[in-house]
């Protein structure tokens, strides 16, 4: 494990431009800007943000034997696993998924994109890509494959609301052919210059780019891959575009606040080195159709089926947006009883929903009462046993304060993620 | 966040080490968080504030402040008993960041120790103090 602390391209206009910084997973981040991480919050959900994800990490996977290595190590089945129809993972295609360790515990959440036949792009987290790569190549046997960590080698920014098409309209050559067809977790381009699909996304100032529908806030949006040459001028080049559609530089407060509502889980916080069962993110393992096993043999598979009765990692929501602690001390979990029944990993403010009636509503929400005006909600992750269902309500207790909360299966309602592009262009 | 050099740090006030403001009103004292404590907080979303006619003694805690990001204890600069509290905080909580040494103003304290005063900070003292911790 490092030390040291390493920086983005990016981190000195971070530091000039008034940011909050904090160390996360081994860099100095942005948590907010002058702006506020309310106000962030607030903006991925009307207009866009602009996040610097540098600090993430990407590994090139490629060979021969790439898939078949892939399918060893990653949990998705690659046969198996675009869309309603469980489709084969194609060049243009990339799935979210996760790496376990022969006790089925987690190593780290990916994304594993395929660039074309035998070249795969792994993103996972800052951080991760030494511990990752090595994980792959330690599996990799004879096998006729190349694992390369190209951490700190990639820029990536992430530009997520539902301006964030509208904005890139202005800054991408050819934009209407780039968004053709462009579905949630596809992507388009190459970053590497000398990759015969660079030039095919592009922006007007001529730097290639691999441009993804994807994104960690649940939000509509990309992520955008350069080489690290190219970050700041990316970013002030998007920056000055979005600023009509007053897009913001955001920070990972909003980040986080923003995930949570849509319930993505914090790698080695919400999912970690413990099994990988009973939490709600199931469609990450290759379950065959009635739910009776795996459709392929991975790492951690035996041990997954093995695996006694173990906690449980459920969402809630709370009735306002006071927050209870997570670390220095932990909060607890406690039933109608008032019997300890686990611990909270996960609780922030999502400032944009608010209760009304029995429902919560967002911001975003079509159907919002009149004069809607939340104050926000505390959300997140509790890890309990025994199971609780969605609609229960327990109370979350640290050495502050107490707090009464409602297990859900939904957090921040009316998310865009998903949203056809030609829809969020009309936005 | 702010360098040392920016931030707004009066000198009618004197500043505990846990950056609380203190302000003498007469027979009263005024109480908030100072420059620094809202900038490093960022956006201030809840304020709990204790009831009129309770009372601390000097740095003991007397509410929460609470960001986006995380909450904060607040601990009294100085003992006394709470004459008034800022309920405008409950609507606007954000005023402890656009103004917090008006209007994000806490509490006022009857104090009933006249020496706690003389252990707070001037806000030359303050200033190496916040120098020595970074």
């Amino acid at each position: 494990m490092h030390e040291e602390i390493g920086n983005t391209p990016l981190h000195d206009w971070h530091l000039s431009h008034g940011a909050n910084m904090a160390v996360f997973g081994g860099y100095d981040m942005p948590l907010w800007y002058p702006s506020g991480a309310k106000k962030e919050h607030l903006t991925v959900l009307t207009n866009a943000g602009l996040f610097d994800t540098s600090h993430m990490a990407v590994i090139m996977v490629t060979g021969a034997d790439a898939f078949e290595l892939l399918q060893l190590c990653f949990t998705k089945d690659l046969n198996t696993c675009v869309g309603k129809k469980k489709a084969p993972l194609k060049p243009g295609r990339c799935v979210y998924g996760a790496y376990l360790n022969e006790h089925g515990e987690l190593i780290d959440d990916a994304i594993v994109s395929q660039i074309e036949d035998n070249i795969y792009m792994i993103v996972v987290n800052a951080g991760m890509g030494g511990d990752v790569a090595s994980h792959m190549t330690d599996y990799a046997d004879l096998r006729d494959v190349e694992i390369i960590d190209l951490t700190d080698k990639i820029g990536k920014i992430d530009i997520q609301g539902p301006m964030a098409a509208g904005i890139l309209m202005n800054v991408l050559k050819e934009p209407e052919k780039v968004f053709d067809e462009m579905f949630y977790f596809t992507f388009k381009g190459h970053f590497d210059s000398t990759s015969t699909f660079a030039g095919t996304v592009s922006f007007t100032d001529g730097t290639p780019l691999l441009l993804s529908r994807t994104g960690y806030t649940g939000e509509f949006g990309f992520e955008i891959f350069v080489n690290p040459d190219h970050l700041i001028g990316t970013w002030e080049m998007i920056l000055a575009a979005g600023k009509k559609f007053d897009l913001i530089p955001c920070g990972l407060a909003a980040r986080d606040s923003l995930r949570a509502g849509a319930l993505l889980p914090l790698s080695h916080q919400d999912i970690g080195p413990w099994p990988f069962v009973n939490h709600r993110w199931l469609f990450t393992l290759p379950y065959n159709d009635d739910g009776t096993g795996f459709t392929k043999k991975f790492i951690g598979d035996e041990a997954l089926h093995n695996i006694e009765e173990s906690e449980h990692t459920c969402a809630f929501a709370g009735y306002d947006l006071r927050k209870v602690s997570t670390h220095d001390p932990v909060a607890y979990v406690l039933d109608s009883a008032g019997k300890e029944i686990g611990t909270v990993l996960t609780c922030v403010s999502d400032m944009a929903i608010g209760r009304h009636g029995d429902r919560i509503y967002s911001i975003s929400s079509p159907d919002k009462p009149e004069g809607f005006n939340p104050k926000g909600l505390c959300c997140g992750f509790v890890k309990v046993k025994p199971k609780l269902l969605p609609g229960q309500i327990v109370e979350l207790k640290d050495n502050r304060r107490k707090i009464k909360v409602m297990i859900t299966d939904d957090i921040r309602p009316d998310r865009t993620a998903r949203r056809p592009i030609k829809e969020m262009l009309k936005v | 966040m702010k360098e040392i050099s920016q931030l707004i740090l009066p000198d009618d006030v004197r500043y505990a080490e846990d950056h609380e403001w203190a302000r003498p009103e007469g027979e009263t004292v005024r109480v908030g968080i100072d420059d620094y404590a809202q900038d490093q907080l960022g956006d201030v979303v809840f304020v709990e504030l204790p009831q009129v006619g309770d009372t601390f003694a000097k740095d003991e805690e007397f509410g929460t402040v609470e960001s986006v990001k995380a909450v904060s204890e607040l601990y009294m600069p100085i003992g006394g008993e709470i004459l008034a509290v800022n309920t405008a905080l409950e609507e606007s909580p954000e005023l402890v960041n656009s103004d917090p040494y008006d209007g994000g103003w806490m509490i006022e304290i009857i104090p009933n120790n006249p020496d706690d005063w003389d252990a707070l900070m001037t806000r030359d003292a303050y200033i190496e103090a916040l120098k020595g911790g970074k």
